[in-house]
């Protein structure tokens, strides 16, 4: 089996979080959200992580810190959202030109698995394979992929994309497996689909393909907006403090989950729910539910749910 | 540069129209004579002394800004009041100077033609200055960031106006299916705004919606040297009637309740 990762979006609705970081290295509870992923992948698996060249370095740089020789960097030659391959595209491309005949383990890497891969894995039986996860919720779920079951608790009935009224609460996670024999069937899918990965479910469906469903109740998030990443670092994190290396938090109040980067002071501040990346220095400052990028310097403001922009220097004169 | 040079011709040109308004004035209050009676070398004198004095004082009323229009009364009234200044300063450096007193018909005189010459001045050479900014490639490339009716409103305006300020791009946070906006492209979401700042030489930038980006966007334009401006729309204040004013030093976006003009200068 051969893992690969797709990490080329965007993430426009995460600016300025992603201005210059792909969404999938955004740091959650400490680590990027790509090494939770890594690491959860057997050692044995290598493992290619495709994304566009606008955040390059930013995954090469990244790769240095994973201790994982089967690591591969695989660069869509784009900078644009509207010039993307699309997930389809580069999954097809990728099997072409690597000549994949492995079965191949597809994940998205936005998305934070609570289960173990090791488990899904040992599920596989050579049908196509996802992971889904019960929402609880059809309003929510019709902002995913909704799964809907056969008698046998198993495989998959009917998989819909992102329908306009979701029958089920059961959503995929961006975790799959797809064998071998279907990656003709990819190919000429994502030839006239680009995009959304759940189709190539559907269309393995209507070829009469039996999809297998692996369900699973361990944590699982979907980093796609500001508060599906404060919520994700809510439940991680827990009602803790996480003090990065040389991070220091004096004389301030703390409510809720906190997490300090590298290096990041916080001095005579009120900080709730709040996420500060590294390098950054905060003063006198009441943050309640905002993420703070790195080398921010910040001295006697009161934010409530904002995400503040990497660099940015704000100094009250009037305290 | 461009607007460098244009301002620089502008002051200079400015000194000139002070000195030679005065001079104008001595002649038509004298007669087209050197009169020994009263020497017109240290009448010229005192009114280049005068000129650099004035020019400051013209400056604080902000008549140079690019984003100030000429053609309002308000300005017509800065004019007049630096003009009032000049003819004060003028009357005090030629008594100081020479320990002589002349003509008050002469003062007024001077008054009123330097104050007309200047703002007739102004008036025409905005107009040219504005023409020359606005040239390809724009002196001051402007970006707009949001989507709304008011943008549309704002191009529109800006064009009407002939201003300096040239939009060249807009950046829309939720995404949109339009392509462009009176004309402006609409180049993406926020995401682009680092590439659109740096690829179209950005100067001015102005936030019409997604009031929720606002300290982001101040930032990038503090980082990139860029003035950033903000519609009141975006706050709701949408009937133009809002004014930034000092609270005890404490600079405030105030909206007034609607009264008399006595209230206006009084409230």
């Amino acid at each position: 089996m051969h893992a690969f990762i797709l990490a080329g979006g965007f993430a426009t609705r995460l600016w300025p979080l992603t201005e210059k970081r792909a969404k999938p290295l955004l740091p959650l509870a400490g680590l990027p959200i790509l090494t939770h992923i890594v690491e959860k992948i057997p050692l044995h698996i290598p493992v290619t992580v495709s994304t566009n060249a606008a955040f390059k370095n930013g995954f090469l740089e990244w790769k240095e810190t994973i201790d994982r020789p089967s690591l591969q960097i695989m660069i869509e030659p784009t900078f644009a959202d509207d010039k993307k391959l699309g997930t389809n595209g580069a999954i097809a491309q990728w099997l072409r030109d690597e000549k994949i005949t492995d079965d191949v383990l597809l994940l998205t890497g936005d998305n934070y698995l609570g289960f173990s891969i090791e488990n899904f894995i040992a599920s596989y039986t050579g049908n196509p394979l996802l992971a889904a996860y019960d929402i609880g919720d059809k309003h929510e779920a019709r902002k995913f992929g909704t799964v809907i079951l056969s008698d046998d608790g198993r495989s998959v009935a009917a998989f819909e994309e992102k329908p306009a009224e979701a029958k089920t609460t059961l959503v995929s996670t961006g975790c799959y497996i797809v064998p071998a024999s279907s990656f003709a069937m990819l190919d000429a899918y994502a030839k006239t689909h680009p995009d959304f990965i759940g189709g190539i479910f559907e269309e393995f469906l209507r070829m009469k393909t039996r999809v297998d469903c692996f369900r699973f109740e361990e944590c699982w998030f979907d980093i796609g907006s500001f508060e599906t990443y404060l919520n994700a670092t809510k439940k991680l994190v827990g009602d803790h403090l996480l003090l990065g290396d040389g991070a220091e938090m004096v004389s301030s109040m703390r409510e809720g989950s906190v997490v300090i980067g590298q290096n990041s002071k916080v001095d005579q501040s009120t900080i709730t729910d709040t996420v500060i990346f590294d390098d950054c220095e905060i003063v006198d400052c009441v943050l309640e539910r905002c993420v703070i990028d790195s080398g921010c310097s910040l001295k006697g403001i009161d934010l409530t749910g904002k995400m503040i922009r990497a660099g940015t220097i704000l100094r009250s004169l009037t305290r | 540069m461009r607007s460098k040079v244009l301002l620089a011709a502008w002051l200079l040109s400015d000194i000139i129209i002070f000195i030679g308004a005065y001079a104008l004035a001595y002649f038509l209050r004298v007669g087209f004579i050197f009169s020994s009676d009263f020497p017109f070398d240290r009448y010229l004198l005192t009114a280049l002394m005068t000129s650099p004095l004035w020019l400051i004082v013209m400056s604080t009323t902000r008549t140079f800004f690019l984003t100030h229009n000429q053609r309002t009364l308000r300005n017509g009234s800065y004019i007049a009041y630096a003009g009032a200044v000049g003819i004060s300063i003028f009357t005090l450096l030629y008594y100081f100077e020479f320990t002589a007193f002349f003509s008050r018909m002469l003062l007024l005189e001077a008054l009123i033609i330097q104050i007309a010459l200047t703002w007739v001045w102004h008036i025409g050479y905005d107009k040219f200055r504005r023409m020359k900014l606005r040239s390809f490639p724009p002196a001051f490339p402007t970006l707009l960031v949001g989507v709304t009716r008011e943008t549309a409103a704002l191009i529109r305006h800006l064009d009407r106006r002939r201003s300096a300020l040239v939009p060249v791009a807009i950046l829309e946070n939720k995404g949109t299916k339009e392509k462009e906006i009176e004309g402006v492209p609409v180049l993406g979401k926020l995401n682009k705004l680092e590439e659109v700042l740096k690829t179209h030489k950005i100067t001015h930038l102005i936030q019409c919606s997604d009031l929720e980006q606002s300290i982001n966007l101040l930032s990038a334009c503090r980082k990139e040297g860029i003035t950033y401006m903000l519609l009141p729309s975006v706050l709701g204040i949408v009937e133009r009637d809002e004014h930034i004013e000092s609270l005890e030093g404490w600079p405030v976006t105030a909206v007034h309740p609607k009264g008399s003009v006595a209230q206006r200068f009084f409230a």
